[in-house]
């Protein structure tokens, strides 16, 4: 005879929802990189499809939110369940957050068509890159219950935050040479902005991901280097 | 939470040749809710009437340890056991009323305590139902037999029946599982308001309960406390992996 599990139906609907949650990590993922590629490209398409795919990333993140609920309601978690079902409800608002970052992005986009750059873009695919590979970092913590992966996610963002003041500058000295080019420089600037948000989001996530795992409740800025401000 | 009311240190008891609990050391904190849970047999209700001395009426029950009740070991040799049940209330699973009227009930311990007059009497039934929020319910009717009550009604008269005497602990042996949901939310709701005149100790196989009612929750498993703390701590991350499987449901 096979031993019953008793906790089978609450383990499958608990996994039902980790793999929504990854669905939307990879969704908040793509929205970024396809934003980033088209302002890269000036892809129409490419951002069309971005600001398309909102709705799906929304409602995923409302029916992970629901699935949450009635988890809560049917199986009253406790312990490492209790924490399982907090860091998901958490995570999917910060993801959603992420995907609304890439419509930004995808929206800004449209000011640019048909348009020379001002300059080539180097430091702002990088962030991009940065972006997703925090996200999959954090993924990966949350599936393999790795907290040195979710530190390292953390540190990470003080790349991104280096790149968004390096960008600044680096714009602010174009606009102070040449006043033409200061709305595809704000514009731009903008994009750095918004990457460096979602680079936070993303550390909202691994800190959860902390939590879940270990039961403390962590700030990223302690994996972060120290600066003096 | 204020100082120990209990301090137990190093509990064995034997059934005959059966270890029932090996070496349990916890101390309970006064005017607070503590919870025992654990799967049945795991030795918490065994614990919780070497507390008043329940075990004494168990053939071939040996305890050894200490149990001090406010620094004084309840199992001296010399210890007046009728005063301390009468300090150390209990509460049991099933609502056991004696077949007298509701009134009878509450009086019973008073009187047998050496209170004869009608007046001393009447305050204390009174003040007794209201403490176990059942006056409203059966002031009209305190001639009535006992067992025309309901059950969650019965089991609260238990509770007045229990505090009537002026009990400093209630121990409490799954005071809930026979009742329906309405019936054991108002007692858990008393529980909460009587810790802060007694302190109350409960056992529970209902781990919501434990989570909601008590400030400490201790976990017990074949005879040992595995792990025992604030009850927030051990329902969102106990430190023990039996705890966690446990009140997770991975056993037990």
């Amino acid at each position: 005879m096979t031993e019953l599990n008793v906790r089978k139906t609450q383990d499958e609907a608990l996994d039902r929802i980790r793999e929504q949650l990854f669905k939307l990590g990879n969704l908040a993922q793509d929205a970024i990189r396809k934003a980033v590629w088209a302002l890269e490209k000036q892809d129409e398409t490419l951002s069309r499809e971005v600001l398309d795919g909102d709705d799906v990333l929304d409602e995923l993140a409302s029916s992970i939110e629901e699935g949450c609920l009635l988890y809560t309601a049917r199986y009253q978690p406790v312990a490492q369940d209790l924490r399982t079902i907090s860091a998901i409800n958490r995570m999917a608002i910060d993801l959603e957050r992420i995907g609304d970052l890439g419509v930004s992005i995808a929206k800004i986009t449209r000011f640019f068509f048909g348009k020379t750059l001002i300059k080539p873009l180097i430091d702002i695919p990088r962030m991009a890159g940065l972006v997703e590979e925090m996200i999959d970092g954090t993924l990966r913590a949350f599936l393999n219950r790795d907290v040195e992966e979710a530190k390292r996610v953390c540190a990470m963002d003080d790349m991104l935050d280096d790149l968004d003041r390096q960008i600044f500058n680096e714009l602010l000295l174009l606009m102070i040479e040449n006043p033409r080019v200061i709305e595809q420089a704000t514009q731009l600037v903008l994009v750095s902005r918004a990457l460096e948000r979602a680079g936070d989001h993303t550390t909202n996530l691994a800190e959860k991901t902390i939590y879940m795992i270990t039961g403390k409740q962590v700030k990223a800025s302690e994996y972060r280097r120290k600066r003096e401000e | 939470m204020s100082r120990m009311k209990f301090e137990i240190s190093n509990l064995n008891l034997h059934y005959g040749n059966t270890r029932a609990l090996k070496d349990v050391t916890i101390d309970l904190p006064g005017n607070s809710v503590t919870a025992f849970i654990g799967p049945s047999g795991c030795g918490k209700s065994t614990f919780l009437r070497c507390l008043n001395r329940m075990n004494d009426f168990i053939p071939r029950c040996r305890v050894e340890g200490r149990v001090l009740l406010d620094g004084t070991d309840i199992y001296a040799p010399g210890t007046d056991v009728i005063t301390l049940r009468r300090r150390v209330g209990m509460v049991f699973q099933k609502p056991n009323p004696f077949p007298t009227s509701i009134f009878d009930n509450v009086a019973y311990g008073p009187r047998l305590h050496g209170t004869t007059d009608r007046e001393s009497l009447e305050r204390i039934v009174q003040q007794s139902l209201e403490g176990a929020a059942l006056w409203d319910e059966v002031r009209d009717k305190l001639n009535t037999p006992a067992l025309s009550l309901s059950g969650g009604q019965q089991q609260r008269l238990c509770i007045a029946r229990a505090i009537a005497v002026q009990p400093e602990v209630l121990l409490m042996d799954e005071p809930t599982s026979a009742l329906d949901p309405m019936s054991t939310a108002r007692i858990e709701e008393l529980v909460r308001e009587l810790k802060t005149k007694y302190t109350v100790i409960i056992v529970t196989h209902n781990m919501q309960q434990a989570a909601r009612i008590s400030d400490l929750t201790a976990f017990f498993l074949l005879g040992e406390m595995v792990e025992a703390g604030p009850t927030q701590d051990i329902f969102t991350s106990p430190a023990d992996r039996r705890t966690e499987d446990y009140i997770t449901g991975r056993f037990g």
